[in-house]
């Protein structure tokens, strides 16, 4: 048998224990109470009128009880701090919620290294007319055909079809840590395209820290890294700007970063050395870029032009111009690309129909279906922008990821945000009241679960300041085949005695 | 949301209003609550605390020197507001069996006459 002792500290222990979920200004005076109320329930329960076992269970059971109380103060408690007490199931509070997420997403994105950097290059647009100039026949793009000879002659000319040149020619180079300080670990080799000073200004692509660069500018060459380079062999550190590189036999500046994806430009290139002489200094055939003239322009087939250039010995050469086009899209067209795969994708997730809104007898004011429809457009506005800054900060958020995988992570997180950010707006209009548009809730199963479908069975929800009823079918069927609204008279009201009924 | 205690339409669980009653009819604590209507104690003393919320009771700790003297510990004493004794009275006349299951100090004490 248990000892009285023991059912003692089992009574407190259960009122020290109900006591925890009462909230801390309240617990010391509710404790009191409830310590002193299990005194006089014990002298009552005294051992002359019932067996031990008897007593002693009469006084477990009122001590469980105080757990229900602990629980009714805590609710009360809740109810009153919560900031969103009044707030909770109103548009208000979704539209605000949507509102600090977009605000979130916004701010994140602001203060995002990887976006930073990329918002310099938006809108990023090359220069138009812009083309690769190749010998007629050439099969493969990726081989220079044009020699520094023949550069030099279309530079010293006045030309038809072309009024600006860049060249640039791509060699493997070995590069010096010793001079990198510690920034780069191993001696590696680098494919480093020797080009003429106007190349990236004839592109007209910006540079990451040009500006940077600019202000420790000297005497040496400048060396440009490409986008990948800095990532992959300096961990994209932007330090790297202004030190000192020796490139075999030649020390070079790194004075600015290139974007990569962005320029079709023939040759892989991991770092471009800037040469004022760069077509005296080649020793082979390399690529030419020239800007069309207006003659130039209308000669466009497509992606290609046929040029005809006087050569260095004065005879005419055919050459082929191939247009360089923008490889990679901008962030927009991404997301807009993913808008329009999530619109075409919705029905296939969730029904694109708002149910049936039927009559209400008390004459719905146009005013309130207006609002109804405001609020639903109000939601889709701040979903766009929403999914737009949240796919941008988890694609270009990571200086670590290549701008051709953000691209890819840009327009799934897009796509997959948009069509189950739309199939929740959808949802939510649906289950929110078309008089006070606050969320139905308390969900009730009703009807028989039926084994032929022909029984009706559903949910139905309340709105809870008592203006609406909602059904909602377990199985569409013919006759039902939608959720369904009633609209319930002000006869309902006393049953909803606390909550704000604005008169429909 | 607390209710308006001054409402008259004010209407109150079968429940509460026994609880009003037992109140008015002198069981002034919660476990005497528990005696006189039966109820458990999970169900006794949460509706106290919202009937209090309410405005339809109000309670006092008794004197420690008057808890001291009987060797116990003090207890907190619940009494009717005057809204709590309209919303009574509203709750008689909705349910009538309400003065039969307890009746109050004055019937008691007339009975006791008799």
């Amino acid at each position: 048998m248990t000892s009285p002792l023991a059912w003692r500290l089992l009574h407190r222990t259960l009122l020290s224990t109900a006591s925890l979920i009462v909230p801390g200004p309240q617990r010391a005076e509710w404790l009191r109470e409830w310590r002193g109320e299990l005194w006089h329930v014990r002298q009552a329960c005294s051992p002359q009128n019932n067996a031990i076992p008897d007593r002693q269970r009469e006084v477990t059971a009122f001590c469980l009880g105080a757990f229900q109380d602990a629980f009714c103060i805590r609710r009360a408690e809740d109810r009153n701090q919560s900031f969103f007490a009044g707030l909770r199931g109103t548009p208000r509070l979704c539209l605000l919620t949507m509102a600090a997420i977009l605000a979130l997403a916004y701010t994140v994105a602001l203060l995002l290294p990887g976006i930073r950097a990329e918002r310099n290059l938006w809108p990023r647009k090359l220069n138009p007319n812009l083309v690769v100039i190749e010998g007629q026949g050439s099969n493969n793009d990726a081989v220079p055909t044009i020699s520094p000879s023949e550069f030099r002659a279309w530079q010293g000319r006045r030309q038809m079809y072309f009024d600006a040149l860049a060249f640039y020619q791509v060699r493997r180079q070995s590069v010096d840590p010793e001079l990198l300080a510690g920034l780069l670990k191993r001696k590696a080799t680098w494919a480093v395209a020797q080009t003429s000073p106007n190349l990236f200004t004839l592109l007209g692509l910006p540079l990451w820290f040009a500006d940077r660069a600019q202000a420790s500018s000297g005497a040496e060459p400048r060396l440009i890294l490409s986008e990948s380079l800095w990532k992959n062999d300096f961990g994209a550190d932007p330090h790297v700007v202004g030190t000192e590189v020796r490139l075999g036999q030649r020390s070079a500046k790194i004075a600015a970063v290139a974007p990569d994806g962005s320029i079709g430009l023939p040759g892989r290139v991991d770092a471009w050395l800037v040469d004022p002489d760069a077509a005296e200094h080649a020793t082979g055939p390399g690529y030419v870029v020239a800007h069309l003239t207006a003659a130039g322009s209308a000669q466009l087939w497509g992606s290609f032009v046929s040029i005809a250039a006087l050569g260095p010995d004065n005879t005419e050469d055919e050459l082929l111009g191939v247009a360089i086009e923008e490889c990679q899209p901008s962030p927009m067209s991404i997301y807009l690309f993913g808008l329009l795969l999530a619109v075409l994708a919705l029905p296939a997730i969730t029904s694109v129909s708002l149910g049936e809104y039927s009559i209400n007898p008390q004459q719905t004011p146009w005013s309130t279906k207006l609002l109804r429809w405001s609020f639903l457009a109000a939601k889709a506005a701040l979903l766009l922008p929403i999914v737009y800054f949240v796919a941008l900060d988890l694609a270009y958020g990571c200086t670590w990821v290549s701008r051709e995988s953000a691209v890819y992570i840009q327009l799934a997180c897009g796509f997959a945000l948009c069509l189950f950010g739309m199939g929740w707006v959808l949802k939510d209009q649906r289950q929110r009241c078309p008089v006070c548009l606050r969320c139905v809730a308390h969900p009730a199963q009703v009807g028989q679960a039926s084994r032929t479908f022909l029984d009706w069975n559903g949910t139905e929800m309340m709105c809870m300041g008592g203006h609406t009823l909602l059904h909602v079918p377990s199985l569409p069927t013919s006759w039902f085949s939608t959720q369904r609204w009633l609209y319930l008279d002000t006869s309902w009201g006393f049953l909803f005695a606390g909550s704000t009924r604005p008169i429909p | 949301m607390a209710r308006d205690p001054k409402s008259p339409e004010t209407k109150l669980s079968h429940t509460a209003a026994m609880i009003l009653q037992a109140l008015d009819a002198g069981f002034v604590y919660g476990f005497s609550i528990m005696e006189m209507t039966g109820l458990p104690s999970g169900t006794v003393y949460p509706a106290m605390r919202r009937l209090e919320r309410d405005g339809l009771i109000r309670s006092h700790w008794e004197k420690q020197s008057i808890a001291d003297a009987e060797l116990r510990p003090p207890r907190k004493y619940y009494k009717l507001t005057p809204a709590g004794k309209i919303t009574l009275e509203s709750s008689r006349k909705r349910y009538p069996l309400l003065e039969r299951l307890i009746p109050s100090l004055i019937s008691r004490e007339e009975a006791r006459s008799v």
